[in-house]
């Protein structure tokens, strides 16, 4: 989170800056717990793919004084956060699971919620390939630790397909819900989903594999998702289903697609953590100093 | 959790697609093929080298039912295979051209990266870094692995001459991974990049492999060391394809996010790729997404873009030739001082004339230099302008005393002759205009003084003079001429001249009209005649600051000047332009870049690095000479090997689109894109692209018309144009009249929507909504001249602060009510029947506030219904809501809900007969509903649009916009 000038033209953006929060998120989270209730009587709670950390910041300030455990985890470095174990790993690999289990002494989580998103490359078809996969990577490290009747949260993009997703997730929680905070922007396809009651498969023993791909990894989990056909016939279509939507947040809060008109010289406040370096640093660098070719 | 979700796919045969524009995802050079994946559609177009290089489309089917191909390779007997998503086909080139492929889409349950074919296996690699090795008679398979299952953004599959198989995997997380198929060996794990790697190949004889990422450089290694032999760096953001040469293994081409085609070489010891060609503003907005290159028999790239475009580019070099003065001196043995320089120049057909600044002149032709004796020549020493006719081999040199040199070059020997001046006295000739038609060949004369008549001389095709008159000189201080033309069927000229102003004249009564200051730039710098009849001409005006207008002169009992179409370059200069076959192609100068554009069709034909304007310069149909240093003339030719210079299919916008509408007629397209453009496209044989228009600078909302002759666009910044619209034969638009915004200026305030009612011949009822809640009622006169009476302001007012998406005007009965939706989910209904007086009122009480939708309402539908309305809402909450609404009072009934109407936002509702709408939805289905007693989806079908979002409907046919364009037909209504 820069210093912008979106300081100007979005009140989540500044009211995150004011309020101390890594990033504007942070307002999603509060608000689909709002709606749902979701930090009421957990202990155990992991936040994946958590840099900058402003789920994990808000999971902190809710949590306090309840004997929560929670762990953070990313493969980018985050700054610490009071209260928070936070661990720079991969979500796929099976000694990232053990290393969440033992700080949770062998007990499994009450929630797990990813935050998460790749870099788009304006394909939308891979973009949302790619989300899904992300999706599910978290999923399965959420099978393998969360407990029965546990809370998975995770963002999504709402595009083609996302109703087999929906669907898969119908075999493994009680209920599966497609909610907008107030603070997410109605122009973006983004949203989360929230599982509540998770049900593990019966007979189905997830396990982390490195060798594994996720959907090897789901293969014996029965949910719904279509494997290789005989000769590669084109599979009739998959099971779909339509996630109930809810809006979250008071109707009354700040609309994340309006214009508000603030004060002039309010002072432009410092962002709570530098963004991190991204990998066109050099190039960028480069430009700066006339040292790419043009022709 | 509803059911399942049955209305994905339903009585597809309801829609029939008609046309399609959008990314194209993959493209192969095969033999004189090139293959085009157009997202789900094969394209295949044959080359056929005539005089010059013809591509036409010889095979066009969607073969993926949803998938788009992102991937085509094809051996050398023609073996073809498509792949894209989890989809896959194999086929025969020359099965599918003779109308005989077996079109099977066959599928894995993973992403497939890339394939290939290796014997009689077909390999496909998925995303986790896995090869199914599939045996091609029998679709059996194996899956083979490296024990390393990074997820994949890129891959590619070489098989060596020798049968060894390398897997180039591009991961997620910055790691180039190369193994052998056969050993399932990792051979190198490349970790030189920062960030995913978005493209790796190895070049046929396994010597190099050259790589991209998210750190936008290129890197090519050596295979057997593993080591990084040099990196290119140019590529202003993400890389997107690489290409190995065919025939020259350290040659690569790149595409990327940037819209550049850059060719790049490798010269062993240089640590840097060295770039030997960058071609940009060959695709529109954002992402060339594939490319190929041939340099063994049609030297030749191809490169499609996010814009649908698919452009073929020459990969011969430029050909350009330079002569110094000292060259000149020794070839001619002319001997120039030290500040001689060379001064001006004519192109005729078989030679080129050159006047040194000392009088001497030269003629060059077959690369050499020869002299050319004529008496007085001191009379061109310190001023001369050379101009001339190429048809008839005539180039005229104007003295500072108003003197003329011909020289005709019609016979081997030049005849040179002198017209001696009888009409300026002392006064210095400062420009010499010329201009041929219909076998008449005019030169006129100008000179600064204003009481000085223009002479004009009439010259037959022999070059006799014919006549001379004497024009009047516009009387202003100063009217510096630039342009002319002459208008054979009416006897006009017209005079073009700095402060966008010009002079006509009707040369039987030499009668003259003045018209100033046709548009804000400063200097005309062409003129051309587009069409003319009796009384009635078309002029193009061109405009140094990059403004263009279409214009009609008239004469009654005097000359009149209506401007029908305006639009302004976003960047460069025009010099001038001309219109071939109804493209209007523009050239000019751009910092130091010498370009010509194609503005009908948005691409450059041509650029050349010369150093800037203020240079000596022509442009002849197939060079471009200019002077550098003064001294050193510059011959580039432009080398037009391509029909359509190599433009194979023209595409739509490059960014997303954010509405469509259809004028009343049906004739026209409007779209508004991201790219802050409005395009205007003919619906004639599929949406034909004819403008860009430009005026806006803000992200766009909406468009639409608001009658036949008036449109209007909305945007960010507050920016809200009326455009006119002049159906011809093409059809012309200008920025007719533009809001004025708020006192305070915010750049992220959006109009975000508005509606209006006719009340009389161009006299609206306009409403704007805004994303501060913002709504404003306006009344606009179009037949009135000034702002002050064109534009009244009735109604200025806020709903809450909250967003508003939707707005409607209904009147009926002397009653008039005002219709929003907002992001809050409700819709609020006032009326607004006592507020349409001139003086700026509130909006009081509103008689509806209902809530239909849990948070946006993005999609609203009003149409007369019995008595009353109905009206369907739309909501990012996936339902769908149609209440009725009677008359008098605007009580709204709920009448049919449907909650999970979708599985995302819906976008947008097109009406498309009694009862019957069409729906659009971010999860890229298109339903038809009907409402009658209940709501029922009649039918659904997948769009290859990926964020689908806006829609409009001319009868029967739809118009789906996002991603790129479609059209379909709603069959059975």
């Amino acid at each position: 989170m820069g210093k912008s000038s979106k300081d100007k033209r979005d009140l989540y953006y500044r009211r995150a800056k004011e309020e101390g929060w890594r990033a504007r998120s942070a307002f999603k989270l509060l608000q689909l717990n709002q709606e749902f209730n979701l930090f009421d009587g957990i202990t155990r709670v992991v936040d994946l793919c958590a840099a900058p950390g402003s789920w994990s910041q808000v999971l902190s300030r809710e949590l306090q004084g309840k004997n929560a455990k929670i762990v953070a985890v990313d493969l980018q470095p985050m700054t610490p956060i009071d209260g928070v174990t936070t661990i720079q790993a991969d979500i796929t690999h099976p000694n990232t699971l053990q290393t969440i289990l033992d700080i949770f002494a062998g007990e499994q989580a009450d929630f797990v919620c990813s935050d998460g998103a790749p870099d788009v490359t304006g394909l939308h078809d891979l973009d949302e390939y790619i989300q899904a996969q992300l999706i599910l990577s978290a999923l399965q490290l959420t099978t393998c630790l969360l407990k029965p009747g546990g809370t998975f949260v995770a963002k999504i993009f709402r595009g083609r397909d996302i109703d087999l997703l929906y669907s898969q997730l119908s075999y493994l929680f009680e209920r599966v819900i497609c909610a907008k905070p107030r603070a997410s922007r109605g122009t973006s396809l983004e949203a989360f989903i929230v599982c509540l009651g998770y049900k593990p498969r019966p007979g189905w023993n997830p396990k982390l594999d490195l060798q594994t791909s996720t959907e090897e990894f789901f293969e014996g989990a029965d949910i719904g998702k279509a494997g290789n056909l005989e000769h590669f016939e084109l599979p009739d279509d998959e099971e779909r289903k339509i996630a109930k939507f809810v809006a979250c947040g008071d109707i009354n809060d700040v609309d994340s697609d309006a214009t508000y008109t603030l004060e002039l010289n309010r002072l432009a406040l410092e962002p709570v953590q530098m963004p991190t370096a991204p990998p066109y640093k050099k190039a960028l660098e480069m430009k700066r100093r006339g040292d790419l070719i043009r022709r | 959790m509803s059911g399942f979700n049955q209305i994905s796919s339903l009585n597809e045969v309801e829609f029939a697609p008609l046309h399609h524009y959008g990314p194209v995802t993959a493209l192969k050079i095969y033999k004189n093929y090139v293959l085009a994946g157009y997202g789900p559609i094969l394209k295949i177009y044959q080359m056929t080298q005539g005089d010059l290089l013809d591509v036409a489309e010889v095979f066009c089917k969607q073969v993926f039912s949803r998938n788009k191909i992102h991937h085509i390779e094809i051996t050398s007997q023609g073996r073809l295979c498509l792949s894209g998503a989890r989809s896959f086909m194999v086929l025969d080139l020359e099965e599918v051209l003779q109308g005989k492929g077996n079109f099977k889409e066959r599928a894995i349950n993973e992403w497939i990266v890339t394939c290939a074919f290796y014997e009689n296996w077909l390999l496909i690699l998925n995303s986790h870094n896995v090869v199914y090795k599939v045996d091609l008679a029998s679709f059996e398979f194996d899956k083979v692995h490296c024990q390393e299952k990074s997820i994949l953004y890129s891959g590619s599959i070489q098989v060596l001459d020798n049968g060894t198989v390398y897997v180039a995997a591009g991961t997620v997380m910055s790691g180039v991974i190369i193994w052998d198929l056969h050993s399932r060996k990792i051979v190198h794990n490349l970790t030189d990049h920062e960030g995913s790697i978005f493209g790796v190949k190895v070049d046929k004889t396994g010597k190099y492999i050259v790589s991209c990422s998210d750190d936008r450089s290129i890197k090519l290694y050596d295979f057997a060391s593993g080591t990084v032999l040099a990196t290119g760096w140019g590529h202003g953001s993400r890389i997107w394809t690489l290409e190995f040469f065919k025939g020259d293994n350290v040659k690569i081409m790149s595409t990327g996010e940037d819209c550049s085609l850059r060719l790049w070489q490798y010269q062993e010891g240089n640590s840097q790729l060295v770039q030997l060609e960058m071609v940009e503003n060959c695709h529109s907005g954002k992402h060339i997404w594939s490319g190929d290159v041939d340099d063994l028999e049609y030297q030749v790239c191809v490169t499609g873009g996010a814009d649908g475009r698919i452009k073929l580019h020459d990969l011969n070099k430029v050909n350009r030739t330079e002569y110094s003065l000292q060259e000149i001196s020794s070839q001619t043995g002319l001997v120039f001082g030290k500040k001689d320089f060379i001064r001006d120049y004519f192109e005729l057909k078989d030679r080129l004339i050159v006047l040194i600044s000392n009088g001497d002149l030269v003629e060059y032709s077959d690369n050499s230099f020869k002299t050319i004796a004529f008496n007085d020549q001191h009379k061109l020493k310190d001023f001369a302008i050379v101009k001339g006719f190429s048809d008839i081999n005539i180039v005229i040199i104007a003295a500072r005393n108003g003197d003329l040199l011909i020289a005709d070059f019609t016979s081997d020997l030049p005849q040179l002759s002198w017209i001696q001046d009888e009409y300026l006295g002392s006064n210095k000739l400062t420009n010499l205009l010329v201009y041929s038609t219909d076998n008449k060949y005019y030169v006129l004369v100008d000179v600064p003084n204003p009481n000085i008549p223009f002479i004009l001389r009439e010259f037959d095709s022999s070059f006799n003079l014919v006549n001379v008159t004497q024009l009047s000189q516009p009387n202003q201080t100063s009217f510096t001429t630039t342009d002319m033309v002459v208008d054979s069927v009416n006897n006009w000229l017209v005079i073009a001249s700095r402060y966008v102003t010009i002079a006509a004249y009707d040369l039987s009564t030499t009668s003259m009209a003045l018209f100033k200051k046709l548009s804000p730039g400063d200097t005309i710098t062409s003129v051309q005649i587009i069409t003319s009849k009796t009384n009635e001409l078309a002029l193009l005006i061109l405009v140094k600051d990059g403004s263009y207008l279409y214009t009609t002169l008239t004469l009654s009992t005097t000359f009149h000047l209506d401007v029908t179409h305006a639009n302004k370059l976003t960047k460069g200069f025009i010099e001038g332009g001309y219109i071939k076959s109804n493209k209007l192609v523009l050239y000019g100068f751009k910092s130091s870049y010498f370009y010509i554009w194609n503005e009908t069709c948005q691409f450059e034909i041509m650029n050349e690095l010369c150093g800037g304007s203020h240079r000596q310069w022509k442009l002849a149909p197939s060079k471009f000479i200019y002077v550098k240093d003064k001294t050193t003339l510059v011959i580039r030719n432009i080398a037009h090997r391509f029909v359509n210079d190599g433009l194979i299919h023209l595409g739509t916008h490059g960014r997303e689109i954010r509405d469509v509408a259809v004028s009343p007629d049906g004739k026209l397209l409007v779209s508004a894109s991201e790219d802050a453009t409005i395009a205007v496209s003919q619906l004639e044989d599929g949406v034909k692209g004819i403008w860009s228009m430009n005026n806006h600078i803000s992200g766009l909302q909406r468009v639409k018309f608001l009658n036949s002759e008036y449109m209007a666009s909305s945007a960010a910044n507050e920016e809200f144009i009326i455009w006119k619209v002049t159906q011809s034969n093409i059809p012309l638009v200008k920025e007719f009249v533009r809001l004025k915004p708020s006192a305070v200026e915010n750049p992220d305030l959006r109009i975000m929507n508005f509606a209006s009612i006719e009340l009389e011949s161009n006299v609206f009822i306009l409403v704007t909504v805004y994303s501060n809640s913002n709504i404003k009622i306006w009344r606009i006169d179009l037949n009135k001249e000034h702002y002050g009476d064109m534009v009244k302001l009735l109604v200025n007012d806020f709903y809450t602060t909250c967003c508003i998406l939707n707005v409607e005007l209904l009147q009926k009965d002397d009653k008039t009510w005002l219709m929003i939706g907002a992001t809050d989910g409700y819709v609020t209904i006032w009326d607004v029947t006592s507020k349409l007086d001139p003086e700026e009122h509130k909006l009081g009480a509103s008689i509806i506030h209902q809530q239909l939708h849990q948070n946006g309402v993005k999609a609203m539908e009003v149409f007369t219904h019995q008595d009353g309305y109905r009206l369907i809402t739309g909501g990012d909450d996936n339902a769908l809501v149609v209440c009725d609404l009677q008359v008098p009072d605007l009580k709204l009934d709920i009448v049919g809900y449907e909650e999970s109407a979708a599985s995302a936002t819906i976008t947008s509702i097109s009406v498309v007969g009694e009862h019957k709408f069409v729906t659009t939805s971010v999860d890229q289905i298109v339903r038809i509903w009907e409402y009658n007693e209940g709501l029922t989806c009649l039918s659904a079908r997948y769009t290859t649009i990926a964020d689908t979002g806006c829609s409009a409907s001319m009868g029967s046919t739809i118009y789906i916009g996002g991603a790129g364009l479609s059209s379909w037909k709603v069959n059975n209504l």
